[in-house]
């Protein structure tokens, strides 16, 4: 701990000391504005040689895997943005010059969010009260994700999303505060749609089963919405819960039914679970109404089909936002550095925490400044390239979403891979043009730049 | 019986003198060994919180696996207030108080029929059905896995509190629910709960109508609940469904067991340890922590069931002689 | 349709089965701990969740009959050492104590294992005679078209179905049983004839451990195995012991299939599955307060 810490926490145990003193003398505290802060905006102004970062990722519980390979992820980012290095080189247009943050050296504080949103922000306060962060960012779960947004609102200070691909995150509970580099389950359904029509056919019946909480409710929406757009019908929907581990009682009803296609809505262990049992229950070897039954998975991660094992992920297919076999100049040297450092491939978490650590710095340098508003403004409506996929990719100002090309994924079968990691092969790239959305349809209200 | 023949006001109430000093003076003293701002409004929280299942557990003996439900329930009534009705905060909790009286009513008058371990494991079904039911069937209401977000920043009288505003509103409320809690145990209420641990088919043979003290009891002890779980989200304005899993349910009985059950200051200092330990201590002891956690928490079960007040007095005595007294007068009863 | 109604049900019906199976096989231990030891042990999960791991563990060195074989036998031993070293010392405790101890002993067996483990899922490997489908058309008679339910899970059912026969068996029919049963009605009456009861706690308590050893190796690969199982399946396990009955082994096994029954047929409409388990045991305690098959007077004080 830095000697200026110390301090800046004594300034504000006086300042809480004049507080109690009131109190004290009988005037009533509750009316006590934080009136010495008119400059001053969550942990700004960011005070000595060190600035300091706070990634808070699940360590414990269903996303524990995923948090694992962020926490790497960001201090990779740490490192190359302290020394230059991986995607800064190939990240345009960047201002950031491989010595730190405004001539500040990155240093970082790790928290547990348990997969829990109460205790993602218990874990957050902890990183903004005590360790002064003036950015955080991490998680692999929606709704730990968008209750880290409004306490990012209510402290002003900025949250950089990790892995969370529900609609709400940018959507209905969008915060001013709040960034997401990943893409979405609405994006997911307009992709995959089309290429599924293309593979299977267009007479397809699909049974659903989702996992009852955000994110699950908006990727059936839109598999839903896309799917049924190509022709499709949705014979049924069972929302699961979350902490379901056998699902077998759900999967006699879909077998029971006469759908040809089982769209499993799931994620993390939910997902591993219910595509192995959906396996184990003959699923993959049925022919309904004259056609062979097929399993869809719209949210692919090689984590996950890692998890479930190459035989059950055969040729199934699913979405991803990024995977490390890709050929472009920021993908490879993100590959290249990670396996230096770690020995194995990343992850596409690994991959979108990594960026926004490094888009975050970015707006910093861009902004002249760490003072939030200004650092969102930088943000909002930036277009760059050259930190994995082939085209640009644009920070929305609408909604702080990011749109870029999405790749459509396919399982790899044992006798098809080559080595542990080379599980998933790119299908398709879906151009970004093709899954760019109207804001409007999902409501919601980005906030002010000044929390209140 | 001490009757009327009573020391001074004051010096009956001199731990509550004592206790409003240590938390008052808690922004300046808790930052140097490691706290920060918002860990001691939480703190105090779980304090209410804990006092209150002391008054079920300690006095009444009622081991409750479900409290969660009580905390869980004021949480979501002042996070379904603060979103739809107004963000003032005292009809809000108000009437999360008044919502949690009469759950406590209800599941008091079907659980209290049983008492011992099924009454625990009542209570432990009932909570799970409360959080089962938060989590989906409800979800329209409960924000489902999500939590209830969006709150607006709660306002006392027309003007926003937060942060420091709302450690001393917790304090206010920490210091009155000791208080309260320490004339409810010297009442004669408070020794019929008493003897309702010590000997409950005794009680009933003199013909007092014991199932109503017991769900009197039981309706305290989920009002102090209420309280806590509303200044909950006041201090954060988001409601997690962590608050009515059992898992709640479950840190509040450690808290309780490992600072002293009986004791009502007990079970705060419990809280104060555990919440301490979660987020400050915890850092250094990684994933582990929880380890750590479970295995002081089994070692005071079995070695000091009286917690960490009951190890204080014994330390006390092997230092001042045996022929000391133990501890502050109200605090007896609790061996 | 491709499915029709008879199919329907009949799979549904299967499935509660299973899900019942695995329940049993957990309450069985609970209740008969609590029926002769009048303990509740909220480490039972645990001592599931320890079976399902030491089962993978094993699996994977020596081969699955190994774990077969062991894992209930090492669990037995387990609970021969827990109760001696541990539980034993609890009986002259208030129950509240009992519940606390047990607690504690759940939380550091989970998070020993997560330690050790991780929390991920272990994959659990089946042997090959336990892979595959079994058409079960070709066995029941009223089905139509082609119904398949995977082999695993029917040897479940059979092996939580045999182990509660076995169990019943030995309380009807050895000296040993007789006396657990006596033991179950009225403790104290053994005790004035001269009976030792507390030998043979430690027993029954190993007992107990040995059948979640059972279930922790069959139903392991179907619940998953991560640190979190023992706990997730300990409190549809109380209900279970609950609406059946505190110490009623047929009630446990009762209510085992009724709650997975009720579960497998509410699957579509989760609005309703979530809860039903918690409805229902309130409805019986309602109408029944000591549950489908409680006995009256049971530690009761």
């Amino acid at each position: 701990m830095s000697d200026d810490k110390i301090l800046h926490v004594s300034r504000r145990g006086l300042l809480k000391a004049g507080a109690a003193t009131t109190l004290a003398l009988g005037t009533p505290a509750f009316f006590m504005k934080n009136a010495w802060a008119q400059d001053a905006l969550g942990n700004f102004p960011v005070n000595g040689p060190k600035v300091m970062f706070g990634f808070n990722v699940p360590q414990t519980g269903a996303y524990a895997d995923e948090g694992a390979d962020e926490l790497r992820a960001y201090k990779l980012a740490v490192k190359h943005l302290n020394s230059g290095g991986g995607m800064l080189e190939t990240f345009k247009p960047s201002s950031l010059k491989g010595n730190g943050v405004l001539g500040k050296k990155v240093d970082f504080v790790v928290g547990d969010t348990q997969t829990n949103p109460d205790a993602a922000r218990t874990s957050a306060r902890r990183m903004i009260e005590r360790d002064k962060v003036i950015m955080w960012g991490g998680g692999s779960s929606s709704s730990v994700a968008i209750a880290q947004q409004y306490l990012a609102q209510e402290v002003g200070v900025i949250f950089m999303c990790g892995l969370t691909h529900s609609n709400d995150t940018t959507g209905k509970d969008k915060r001013r505060y709040g960034f997401r580099h990943f893409f979405n389950a609405y994006m997911t359904g307009k992709a995959l749609a089309p290429v599924l029509a293309k593979t299977y056919g267009k007479d397809r019946r699909a049974f659903h089963l989702t996992a009852d909480y955000s994110w699950g409710h908006t990727q059936y929406e839109s598999m839903k919405e896309f799917t049924e757009k190509q022709g499709w019908t949705t014979v049924g929907n069972i929302m699961t819960p979350l902490k379901a581990t056998d699902f077998s009682q759900y999967l006699t009803a879909v077998i029971n039914s006469d759908a040809d296609v089982l769209v499993l809505n799931h994620y993390g262990k939910n997902m591993v679970n219910s595509l192995s049992q959906a396996v184990d229950f003959g699923m993959r070897d049925m022919i309904k109404n004259g056609k062979h039954m097929e399993i869809v998975v719209p949210l692919y991660s090689r984590l996950m089909a890692q998890g479930a094992g190459a035989s059950k992920i055969d040729g199934v297919l699913g979405t991803s936002g990024w995977n490390w076999t890709l050929q472009d100049a920021g993908s490879k040297v993100f590959t290249k550095a990670f396996e230096a450092e770690y020995g194995f491939p990343p992850s596409q978490a690994a991959q979108t925490c990594y960026c926004q650590t490094l888009l975050y710095a970015n707006a910093c340098e861009v902004a002249g400044t760490f003072y939030p508003p200004e650092v969102i403004k930088a943000l909002e409506g930036f277009e760059f390239e050259g930190m994995g996929l082939s085209g640009k990719t644009l920070y929305r100002a609408a909604d702080h979403q990011c749109f870029k090309d999405i790749l459509v994924v396919r399982g790899k079968g044992p006798d098809k891979k080559k080595g542990e990691y080379d599980l998933l092969e790119v299908v398709e790239e879906v151009p970004r043009d093709v899954v760019t959305y109207d804001p409007k349809i999902f409501g919601g209200e980005l906030g002010p730049y000044k929390p209140a | 019986m001490m009757n009327k023949t009573y020391p001074s006001f004051w010096r009956a109430n001199a731990p509550v003198a004592y206790f409003a000093v240590i938390v008052l003076t808690m922004p300046f003293w808790f930052p140097l060994i490691g706290g920060y701002p918002g860990l001691d409004t939480k703190i105090l929280i779980w304090a209410i919180f804990a006092i209150g299942f002391d008054i079920l557990l300690g006095y009444m003996g009622y081991l409750s696996f479900g409290h969660a439900a009580f905390f869980g329930i004021s949480a979501y009534t002042t996070g379904l207030m603060l979103l739809h009705y107004s963000s003032e905060i005292v009809p809000a909790m108000l009437m999360s108080v008044v919502v949690t009286t009469v759950a406590a009513l209800i599941i008091g008058m079907l659980t209290l029929r049983r008492s011992g371990i099924y009454f625990s494991i009542l209570t432990l079904a009932f909570g799970e059905m409360f959080y089962s039911s938060a989590v989906s069937t409800l979800q329209s209401w409960t924000g489902g896995d999500n939590g209830l977000t969006g709150l607006p920043t709660p306002t006392l009288f027309g003007s926003v509190i937060k942060d420091t505003d709302v450690f001393y509103l917790t304090a206010f409320f920490a210091i009155v629910a000791y208080f309260t809690a320490r004339r409810i145990a010297s009442s004669p209420f408070g020794l019929m709960l008493r003897a309702i641990k010590s000997n409950q088919d005794r009680l009933e043979f003199t013909g007092i109508n014991v199932q109503r003290y017991k769900i009197s009891g039981f309706v305290v002890s989920a009002i102090f609940a209420a309280f806590a779980g509303s200044l909950m989200v006041i201090y954060e304005p988001y409601v997690a469904t962590e608050f009515l899993h059992w898992s709640t349910s479950g840190k509040i009985v450690i808290m309780s067991v490992i600072g002293g059950v009986g004791t009502l200051f007990g079970p705060m200092i419990g809280a104060a340890f555990m919440l301490y330990f979660e987020n400050v201590i915890s850092v250094a002891l990684h994933e582990q922590w929880l380890l750590v956690l479970g295995l002081i928490f089994m070692a005071i079960v079995i070695f000091l069931p009286g917690g960490f007040v009951d190890g204080a007095r014994r330390v006390h005595r092997k230092i001042m002689g045996r022929s000391a007294p133990s501890g502050p007068p109200a605090e007896k009863g609790e061996a | 349709m491709s499915g029709t109604l008879t199919n329907h049900i009949f799979l549904q019906f299967v499935t509660g089965l299973q899900l019942g199976a695995i329940y049993a096989l957990i309450a069985l231990g609970l209740t008969l701990v609590f029926g002769t030891l009048g303990l509740v042990n909220f480490a039972h999960g645990a001592l599931f969740m320890l079976g399902a791991y030491l089962a993978v563990v094993i699996a994977a060195k020596f081969g699955f009959i190994a774990a077969i074989v062991g894992v209930p036998i090492i669990l037995f031993i387990v609970g021969l050492i827990l109760e001696k070293g541990l539980i034993r010392f609890f009986y002259q405790r208030p129950h509240t104590d009992q519940i606390l101890v047990t607690f504690g002993l759940a939380i550091v067996v989970q998070e020993t294992l997560k330690w050790i483990f991780g929390a991920n899922n272990l994959p659990f490997s089946l042997p090959s005679w336990g892979v595959g489908i079994i058409k079960m058309h070709e066995w029941v008679p009223f089905l139509e078209g082609f119904v398949v339910y995977p082999k695993w899970r029917i040897i479940l059912i059979g092996v939580s179905m045999t182990t509660v026969a076995a169990l019943f068996v030995l309380l009807q029919f050895t000296r040993f049983g007789l006396i657990v049963r006596a033991g179950m009605r009225d403790a104290e009456m053994l005790r004035f004839l001269g009976i030792d009861i507390n030998k043979r706690f430690a027993i029954v308590f190993g007992l107990g451990a040995m059948i979640a050893g059972i279930a922790g190796v069959f139903g392991g690969p179907v619940t998953q195995v991560d640190p979190e199982i023992g706990m997730n399946m300990l409190v549809p396990s109380f209900l279970v012991v609950v609406i059946g009955g505190m110490g009623s082994l047929p009630g446990a096994v009762l209510a085992s299939f009724l709650l997975g029954l009720a579960l497998s047929f509410t699957a579509e409409y989760s609005a309703i599955q979530q809860i039903i388990v918690y409805v229902i045991a309130v409805v019986v305690l309602l109408v029944r307060p000591r549950g489908l098959m409680g006995q009256k007077g049971l530690m009761e004080e």
